[in-house]
C-alpha cells in the first residue's frame, strides 16, 4: 500500500513513516507543508494519504485544505486526516462530497498501532473511519431531525459505531450481537434514512453524513 | 313589529343618555386625572375608566347592535421575582414587601397597555365628540315641537293678545323658546310652521336607530382593537401623541430652568453679602438638581449628558510636621483640611462654573417651550376644540336659561386682544384652530432638541472632564484586563500542573519501572507499558482541554465565523449561524468574541429554556456585531449571573459593549459590539 504522508513535526513524521512502513506499507513521500503535500498527491496518486490538518507556512488548515482540494482533482482519493482536536464542522466538509475513503483521527490513535493501521486499510478501501470523540459529541445532542428521531436506541448505537467506520463484523462484535441482528438494523437504518438500495460501502458513507448533518 | 316601533321610539331618548353618559364621562374624567397624579390610586382610576368605557362598549352592541372586541393585554401584571438574599428588586432599588413592587409593575402593565391610552382619549375627547352628532335626533325632535307649539302660540297671542311667554315652572323656556320661534315665524303662515315642526320631529324619530348604530360605530372604531382605526395603524395618532408628548416635557424643562435661574439669582446675592462662599456650597447643593436635569434631557432628546463633576481626590498624608497640605494651605486636624479642601475641590472644577453659565441663560432658551404650548392650547383646545364642544353645554344653557353664548366665544375673546379679527367670520376659527394646533405639534420637537441643545452645550462635561473620564475609565479596564489574564494564567499553571504535568510524571515513573521489570518480568512490564500508554493519552485530552479554554484551536485555524459554526454544531441546542463579515477581526477580539458566544448558547441552553437559537455576526459602521437570540422564556437579568459581568469586563477591555434585552415571555437578544478593523482574509498566520 503506497502512502503519502504530510506532518511538519519532525519526530512524528518520522515516528509515522516507520510506523507504517513496519506493518508493510511504502511511504511514497513524506512532506511538511501544504502546497507540497497537494504536490506529491497529484503526482503520486496514493492508495491513502495521512494527513496532518495544521501545516505550514500559514499554520491553520492548510492540511485540511490540500487534501480537500486534492480530492476535487483526483474524487474520491482515500484521505485519513490526523489532528490534535476534532471539530465536527471539518469531519462534514470532508465527508461532504459523499464518495467515502475519508478518515478523520485524534493524533492520539496512532498510539494504538493495530486500530490505526486498521483505520488506514479501511480508508484506503473506501470506507470512513471517524474519531469516536466526534460521534460521542453528536451522541451528547439531543436528536435535531426527523429521520433520525425514527431511529430506535439500538440502531443508533449501530449507527454511531458505523460511522466510526467499523464493519459489521465489528459491530457484532462489540455489541455483542450476531452479524445477521447487525445486518437486520443496519437495514433497517438505511431503511428509515430513505438511503436507496446500491453499494453497501456508498450508503454507509451517506448514513454517516446524515447522521452529521443531524 | 312592535319591537320595531319600541326601539324607534326608545331612540331619541337613548341618544340623549348617550350625550348625558359622555358629558358624565368627562365630568368623571377630571376626578380620574386626578387620582392618576396622585400615583397611588392609579390602578384604581384605570380600573373605573375602564368600567366606564366597558359601558360604552356594552351600550354600542345593546342599542347600536355593533359589538365591540375588548382590545387590553391579555393575562396579568407581572409579579416581582424574589432575590437570592430575600428582598424585591424595582427599578434598582429594593423592598422588604412585594406589595411596593408589584403595584409598580402592575402599573407599568396598565400605562403600558396602548388601549389604556385610548380609554382616557375616548372619555376626555371621542366620547362627547360623538355625542354631537347624537344629539341630532333629539334635537330635531325638540326643535320640531317648539316649532309646533310656537305656531300654537303665535295663534294663541293673536286670539287673545295675551303674554304667552308669561308661563312659569319647569317648562318655562318651552314658552319661552315657542317666543322665539314665534318672532321667526312672524309674518309667516302657520301651516307652514306645523308642517316644519312636524317634518322634524318625524326625521328625528325616524334617523333615531341610524344615529345608534353609527354611535355604536364610532365606539366600536376608538374602542375596539387599535388595528381597526387608521388613526392607530398609519401612525398619525402616535405621531399627534409624540407631539403632545414633545410638547410638556419642553413645558417641563422650561419649569426646571426657571428654578435654574432662581438658584442662578440666589447665588448672585448670596455671593454679593458673603463675598463669594455661597458660590460653592449653593452650586454643590444643586447638583442633584442639575444631574436630574441631564438625565431628562439625555431621555428625552436621546443624547449623552454623563455627570460631569471632578471626582474629589483622597485626602494625602500628613506631611512631616503632622500638618495637612490642602493647596498652598497647611492645616493641623484632618477635619480641618476636608472642609478646606471642599472650595478648591467645587470652584476648580469647571463644570461648576458651566453649570452656572446654563442656570443664567437657560430660561431664555427655554422660553420657546411656550410657542408649541401655546399653539396647541390656544389653537387647538381653544378655538378648534371648544367650538366643537359647544353644543354639548351651548345648546342646553340656551335651551334652560335663553343665554346664548356664540359657539365662537374663543375667536371673540381672542378678537379683544386683536381687533383686527373681528372682521373675520367666527367659524374659520375651526380651521384655523386646527392649523395652529397642528403647528404646534409640529414645532414641538424642534423646540425641544434646541432647549436639549443647549444643555449639551453648557452641561456635557467639558474636553478636559472627557479625557480625565476616558483615564479613569481605561485605568479601570486596563486593572480588569491584568486581573484576568493574571487569574487565566494561574487557572493554567494549576491545570497543567493537577493534569497534564502530573500524568506525564506517572508515564516517566512507569517507563522507569518497564526498564527494571523488562527481563525480570516481561508481562508487567508489557501491563505497565499498556497503562503508560493510556496515561499519555489522557495527558493528550488534558491538553486538549485545557488548549480548548485559552485559545480554541478552530479559532485560530479558521477565524471566527468558523469557530462560531464549529460552536454551534457542538451545542445542545439547534443553532443558527448568520455571518456577514468580509475579513478577520484582530486575534484578541475574535477570541473575545467567540467565548462571549460560548457564554451566551450556555446561557442559553441552561436558562432560557430555548429551543432555537439565532448567531448573527457582522461588521457595520467600525464595529464587530454579534447578536445572539434566543426563542426561550425571557426574563434573564443582566444584573444577575456573573457570567454576564465577566463578559461585560472582557469585552470593554476592547471598548466593546453588550447590551441585554429580554422582557417576560422572550425572546432575549444579547448584542455585543466591538470597535475593531477587519483584516484581509487569510492573512493571520498564528
Amino acid at each position: 500500500m503506497r502512502v503519502v504522508l504530510a506532518e511538519d513535526l519532525y519526530l512524528l513524521r518520522e515516528g509515522l513513516v516507520r510506523l507504517l512502513e513496519a506493518h508493510g506499507c511504502t511511504v511514497a513521500a513524506a512532506v511538511e507543508t501544504g502546497p507540497d503535500l497537494l504536490t506529491a498527491l497529484l503526482a503520486h496518486r496514493p492508495d491513502v494519504a495521512v494527513v496532518d490538518v495544521r501545516l505550514p507556512p500559514t499554520n491553520t488548515d492548510e492540511g485540511l485544505r490540500a487534501a480537500l482540494d486534492a480530492r476535487r482533482q483526483v474524487p474520491g482519493l482515500p484521505v485519513l486526516v490526523l489532528s490534535q482536536h476534532v471539530e465536527q464542522l471539518y469531519a462534514r466538509e470532508l465527508l461532504a462530497d459523499g464518495t467515502g475513503g475519508i478518515g478523520y483521527l485524534l493524533k492520539d490513535r496512532v498510539f494504538n498501532a493495530d486500530q490505526f493501521l486498521d483505520a488506514v486499510r479501511r480508508v484506503a478501501a473506501g470506507g470512513t473511519a471517524m474519531d469516536p470523540e466526534v460521534i460521542a459529541k453528536l451522541m451528547r445532542q439531543p436528536v435535531r431531525n426527523a429521520p433520525l428521531a425514527r431511529l430506535t436506541p439500538r440502531e443508533r448505537e449501530v449507527l454511531a459505531l458505523m460511522a466510526e467506520g467499523r464493519s459489521n463484523a465489528a459491530i457484532a462484535q462489540q455489541l455483542f450481537l450476531s452479524d445477521s441482528a447487525v445486518g437486520k438494523h443496519t437495514n433497517s437504518i438505511f431503511t428509515k434514512l430513505d438511503l436507496a438500495p446500491s453499494d453497501d460501502d456508498n450508503r454507509r458513507v451517506l448514513a454517516v453524513l446524515a447522521y452529521l448533518n443531524a | 313589529m312592535a319591537g320595531m316601533i319600541r326601539s324607534y321610539a326608545l331612540a331619541p331618548l337613548r341618544l340623549l343618555a348617550l350625550a348625558l353618559l359622555a358629558v358624565a364621562g368627562l365630568a368623571a374624567s377630571v376626578p380620574l386625572m386626578a387620582s392618576v397624579a396622585v400615583v397611588i390610586t392609579y390602578p384604581a382610576a384605570v380600573g373605573v375608566c375602564r368600567r366606564l368605557t366597558g359601558f360604552s362598549r356594552r351600550l354600542a352592541l345593546a342599542w347600536g347592535g355593533v359589538a365591540v372586541e375588548t382590545p387590553y393585554q391579555s393575562g396579568s401584571a407581572p409579579v416581582p421575582a424574589q432575590r437570592a438574599d430575600g428582598w424585591y428588586e424595582h427599578d434598582g432599588q429594593l423592598f422588604k414587601s412585594p406589595a411596593y413592587p408589584r403595584f409598580f409593575l402592575r402599573m407599568k402593565w396598565l400605562s403600558d397597555d396602548p388601549a389604556t391610552a385610548r380609554d382616557w382619549g375616548w372619555l376626555v375627547l371621542l366620547a362627547p365628540l360623538g355625542a354631537v352628532p347624537a344629539l341630532l335626533g333629539p334635537l330635531l325632535i325638540v326643535a320640531g315641537v317648539a316649532a309646533l307649539a310656537g305656531a300654537a302660540g303665535v295663534s294663541a297671542a293673536a286670539a287673545s293678545g295675551s303674554e304667552a311667554a308669561a308661563g312659569g315652572g319647569t317648562w318655562s323656556w318651552l314658552p319661552t323658546a315657542a317666543t322665539s320661534w314665534g318672532g321667526v315665524l312672524d309674518g309667516r303662515p302657520t301651516w307652514l310652521a306645523v308642517a316644519a315642526g312636524l317634518a322634524a320631529v318625524a326625521a328625528g324619530a325616524l334617523a333615531g336607530p341610524m344615529l345608534l348604530r353609527a354611535h355604536g360605530l364610532w365606539s366600536r372604531y376608538w374602542l375596539g382593537h387599535a388595528s381597526r382605526s387608521w388613526w392607530h395603524t398609519s401612525g398619525f395618532g402616535e405621531w399627534l401623541r409624540r407631539g403632545g408628548h414633545d410638547t410638556w416635557k419642553a413645558v417641563l424643562l422650561l419649569g426646571l430652568s426657571l428654578t435654574g435661574f432662581a438658584v442662578f439669582a440666589l447665588t448672585l446675592l448670596l455671593t454679593m453679602v458673603s463675598g463669594g462662599f455661597g458660590i460653592a456650597w449653593i452650586s454643590y447643593a444643586v447638583r442633584p438638581m442639575m444631574n436630574q436635569y441631564r438625565r431628562l434631557c439625555a431621555k428625552w432628546g436621546g443624547v449623552e449628558l454623563p455627570d460631569p463633576y471632578r471626582p474629589r481626590e483622597p485626602l494625602g498624608e500628613p506631611g512631616p510636621d503632622g500638618r495637612y497640605r490642602v493647596g498652598r494651605s497647611l492645616y493641623a486636624t484632618r477635619d480641618g483640611a476636608i472642609r478646606a479642601g471642599f472650595f478648591p475641590w467645587v470652584l476648580g472644577d469647571p463644570a461648576t462654573w458651566r453649570d452656572l453659565a446654563w442656570m443664567a441663560t437657560a430660561p431664555l432658551v427655554a422660553l420657546c417651550a411656550v410657542l408649541p404650548g401655546a399653539l396647541i392650547g390656544v389653537g387647538y383646545f381653544g378655538l378648534f376644540w371648544q367650538a366643537l364642544f359647544w353644543p354639548l353645554w351651548g345648546l342646553p344653557l340656551f335651551l334652560i336659561t335663553g343665554f346664548w353664548v356664540s359657539p365662537w366665544y374663543c375667536w371673540q375673546l381672542l378678537a379683544l386682544a386683536f381687533p383686527a379679527l373681528a372682521a373675520v367670520p367666527g367659524w374659520v376659527s375651526v380651521p384655523v384652530g386646527l392649523l395652529l394646533g397642528l403647528l404646534g405639534v409640529v414645532l414641538a420637537r424642534p423646540v425641544l432638541y434646541t432647549i436639549v441643545g443647549w444643555a449639551l452645550l453648557l452641561l456635557a462635561p467639558g474636553r478636559t472632564a472627557r479625557l480625565s473620564e476616558r483615564v479613569e475609565h481605561l485605568a479601570q479596564t486596563r486593572a480588569d484586563a491584568v486581573d484576568a489574564q493574571s487569574a487565566e494564567l494561574r487557572r493554567i499553571e494549576r491545570d497543567l500542573h493537577d493534569g497534564a504535568q502530573a500524568r506525564l510524571v506517572a508515564v516517566g515513573l512507569s517507563l522507569g519501572t518497564v526498564e527494571q521489570l523488562m527481563d525480570r518480568d516481561p508481562a508487567a512490564a508489557r501491563e505497565l507499558l499498556a497503562q503508560a500508554r493510556e496515561t499519555s493519552a489522557a495527558a493528550l485530552s488534558d491538553l486538549r482541554d485545557l488548549v480548548r479554554g485559552i485559545h480554541p484551536p478552530v479559532l485560530a485555524e479558521r477565524g471566527l465565523v468558523d469557530a462560531v459554526r464549529a460552536l454551534a454544531l457542538d451545542a445542545a441546542l439547534p443553532v443558527d449561524v448568520h455571518a456577514e463579515l468580509p475579513g478577520q477581526p484582530p486575534a484578541p477580539i475574535a477570541t473575545a468574541a467567540y467565548f462571549a458566544v460560548a457564554e451566551a448558547l450556555a446561557n442559553a441552553a441552561r436558562h432560557a429554556g430555548a429551543h432555537r437559537v439565532g448567531v448573527d455576526i457582522r461588521h457595520v459602521g467600525g464595529l464587530l456585531r454579534v447578536t445572539v437570540t434566543d426563542d426561550g422564556h425571557g426574563g434573564a437579568d443582566p444584573a444577575r449571573g456573573s457570567g454576564l459581568r465577566g463578559l461585560r469586563r472582557r469585552l470593554a477591555t476592547f471598548d466593546g459593549t453588550l447590551a441585554l434585552h429580554s422582557p417576560q415571555g422572550g425572546p432575549t437578544v444579547l448584542t455585543m459590539e466591538i470597535p475593531c478593523v477587519l483584516s484581509s482574509p487569510r492573512t493571520s498566520t498564528s
